[in-house]
């Protein structure tokens, strides 16, 4: 499965969030690929489900047709694990 | 590579400033000076904040700010501002800024590893947001 991880600028926030992704997937023995990226970017690139800010992801919602999860600290590993979780339970 | 590009001389501390706008600015002096980035991209650290919100705070206390890669960046550069008393950034509080002058989409994914990787440690982190400009520097570089 693919997974985006969106910030406004795709360099800096969703690299972080990239690693933070790929690390709670591993703890939970699930294979994924993660791509950071850009908003306007990630609006056009088909993905199973796209982790970014509260801020982007009202922004995202309505414009990606996968489902969206809005995560406040990118680097913290409990809360990007619930959202990683969230999307596992919801597959 | 976090050793190359933060030596101290790009490490800042002080006690309060007055708004996180100035800590930014503040934050990014070293890489003005040094002709690692322009004013453009001080501005446009601050004018992403405002637009995307501040995702740039990546854990409690530890704000990341960088703008578009490459517009206003010369060369791949990071500097450190080390505040005793929190910033407000949107609802945040926030005691360090770590300024990202990021030259292209990946040149510093090494340097972004090693920085998730030592805050994973909960004594990391801690030591991290609380600690002194050497402790920071020991602890990202050493």
């Amino acid at each position: 499965m693919k997974l985006l991880a969106v910030c406004g600028f795709g360099v800096g926030s969703s690299m972080v969030l990239k690693m933070s992704i790929e690390k709670a997937c591993k703890e939970r023995g699930v294979e994924c690929e993660v791509e950071n990226t850009d908003v306007s970017s990630a609006k056009g690139t088909d993905a199973d489900a796209v982790f970014t800010s509260f801020e982007l992801g009202e922004e995202l919602k309505s414009s990606v047709k996968c489902p969206v999860f809005s995560i406040k600290r990118y680097m913290d590993k409990a809360e990007v694990g619930q959202a990683v979780d969230a999307f596992l339970e919801q597959r | 590579m976090l050793a190359e590009l933060l030596p101290k001389s790009h490490i800042q501390e002080i006690k309060s400033v007055a708004s996180w706008e100035k800590a930014i600015e503040l934050a990014s002096e070293p890489l003005l000076k040094f002709g690692f980035i322009e004013e453009t991209y001080v501005k446009n650290m601050i004018k992403s904040v405002e637009q995307n919100g501040p995702y740039i705070v990546l854990m409690d206390y530890f704000a990341l700010p960088h703008a578009e890669a490459g517009n206003g960046v010369n060369r791949l550069g990071m500097a450190l501002l080390k505040l005793t008393e929190p910033v407000d950034l949107k609802g945040n509080p926030v005691t360090v800024l770590l300024v990202l002058a990021a030259e292209d989409a990946d040149s510093h994914i090494g340097a972004l590893r090693e920085i998730s990787q030592v805050l994973a440690d909960e004594d990391n982190y801690q030591q991290f947001i609380n600690g002194s400009i050497d402790d920071i520097h020991q602890l990202l570089t050493g």
